[in-house]
């Protein structure tokens, strides 16, 4: 089966400073991949890349065999690392929004995430605290039958109350068909939901394996060995 | 999509505009009130009805500047923060085409600048209505305009089509100003400092085209009448043709420089 990202010798430089260089990645359909790395590694232009947010100096990106565009926009659920909501919006305008430019929107998935958040659909947008917000967001995006979710640092910034919210709602809500791509530097928080883990260190993939495998052959955490591998 | 934008871009941008239009109706309203006053009051003395309504024609001339002004500085904000601000993530993600994105925002941004102008000119007369004898020496005025310049002469067609170039030359206007935006754009820093600087630039340019226009027309009539007289009738006959056209290459040219930036050098910070 054709894998749901492919990146071949991908390059963006800012001036003189290279953001990514030669990264040459694939990731498979129905799977929870941690794009790990430190802050400033590269993990958000990437990311930024496969959504057409950014174009690339050299190299392309597929996904699902399409360079990014309408079609790659229907098949990706994207959450940015901030808040990209307009603030007079009332939460049901939101829902409405999705609604009407994603087919793969579930209505009442999101309005039953919104129930159990208490999160009122009457209100705007701008009344929410910035931690309601970004839940308000996620809901959102975990509402869509997508073929990839890119979760870029979903639980950064958040306490561990939520961050247990944010994960159990991230695992609970996706399409088993499709394949999650969740960026973050807090490993220990995620790892028990990963099934890959790609490290990315100055732009370039350092290591791409399972969860598992790491934990058989270093015989230790995922976030044991990201400390070892990123140790300044 | 093109319909569903289009409703969303108008959804977020009527309230704030629309109590603009409401503020000008309401000050004409104010004015019309003073005008009125005014005409009843001795012409010999200065009163404090007078005065009040002096204070009230100059804020009414201060408002029709702040809402053309302001709402020109809200669209342009509306554009930059929706296109290129946070608002963009969510914006170029979504499952549309570049051209919708553009065509959506630019007949929203128009319509409203047209409803503006509109509303500013319905001000204008309502409030000369008011007095009798400024709206006769008005209507005079335009007769005799219309007689020297040899107008009565335009045809339905020619009115048509001056129509037409006005509509395009805001269509350019709302344009540049995303064009403008978006050439800033292709800096790492100081974006909107770049694209003020696009700005100038691209008036200098256009400055300098219509003088040189304008001379070479110049020249040409001059050599082909032997300086001879044409009229005025005629030279408005053919004026529209020259707008129209640099409307719609200033659309076409904006327009370009517009979706180039946002479909192949979208860098969003």
């Amino acid at each position: 089966m054709m894998p749901v990202v492919q990146c071949m010798g991908l390059t963006k430089t800012y001036g003189r400073k290279i953001a990514l260089n030669q990264v040459n990645l694939n990731l498979e359909r129905g799977r929870i991949i941690g794009l790990l790395g430190p802050n400033g590694s590269g993990k958000t232009t990437l990311i930024k890349i496969m959504n057409g947010l950014l174009k690339p100096t050299a190299g392309e990106v597929l996904i699902n065999g399409h360079r990014p565009g309408v079609d790659t926009k229907l098949r990706i659920s994207y959450l940015p690392e901030r808040t990209y909501l307009q603030p007079g919006m009332k939460v049901l305008e939101l829902v409405q929004y999705f609604q009407d430019f994603y087919p793969d929107f579930r209505v009442d998935r999101a309005y039953d995430m919104l129930a159990r958040l208490q999160i009122p659909p009457q209100e705007r947008l701008k009344n929410l605290s910035k931690g309601t917000k970004e839940k308000v967001q996620l809901i959102m995006v975990m509402s869509r039958d997508a073929d990839l979710y890119i979760l870029d640092e979903p639980i950064a910034g958040v306490d561990p109350a939520a961050r247990d919210y944010i994960l159990h709602t991230i695992v609970n809500n996706y399409n088993r068909c499709g394949s999650i791509l969740l960026s973050t530097h807090l490993i220990s928080d995620v790892e028990n939901i990963l099934d890959e883990v790609v490290f990315i260190k100055y732009g370039s993939i350092v290591l791409q394996a399972g969860a598992e495998q790491i934990r058989r052959n270093e015989r230790k955490s995922v976030d044991r060995f990201f400390r070892e591998v990123f140790a300044c | 999509m093109l319909g569903k934008l289009m409703k969303y871009e108008w959804k977020a941008t009527w309230k704030l505009l629309l109590s603009a239009n409401i503020l000008t109706v309401a000050m004409t309203g104010l004015a019309r009130c003073m005008m009125l006053l005014m005409e009843q009051t001795n012409y010999s003395e200065f009163t404090m009805v007078d005065f009040l309504a002096v204070m009230v024609l100059f804020t009414y001339v201060g408002s029709m500047f702040a809402v053309c002004v302001g709402t020109t500085i809200f669209l342009i904000y509306r554009f930059y923060t929706s296109t290129y601000g946070d608002q963009g993530y969510l914006l170029h993600t979504l499952p549309v085409d570049t051209h919708h994105i553009i065509i959506a925002k630019v007949l929203v941004s128009a319509a409203w600048v047209i409803i503006n102008i509109t509303f500013i000119y319905l001000s204008v007369i309502f409030l000369l209505a008011s007095s009798s004898e400024i709206f006769h020496s008005m209507m005079e005025g335009m007769v005799d305009m219309i007689e020297y310049l040899g107008a009565e002469k335009i045809s339905a067609f020619t009115v048509i089509m001056t129509l037409l170039a006005f509509l395009f030359s805001i269509f350019a206007k709302v344009l540049k100003m995303g064009a403008c935006i978006s050439l800033g754009q292709l800096s790492a820093n100081h974006k909107l400092l770049l694209s003020f600087a696009w700005y100038i630039g691209i008036y200098f340019v256009e400055q300098l085209i219509q003088g040189l226009y304008l001379i070479m027309t110049l020249f040409i009539r001059n050599q082909v009448t032997q300086n001879t007289y044409w009229g005025y009738g005629s030279y408005f006959d053919n004026q529209w043709e020259t707008t129209l056209l640099a409307g719609i290459l200033s659309c076409v040219v904006y327009y370009m420089l517009t979706w180039y930036v946002m479909s192949r050098k979208l860098n969003l910070d």
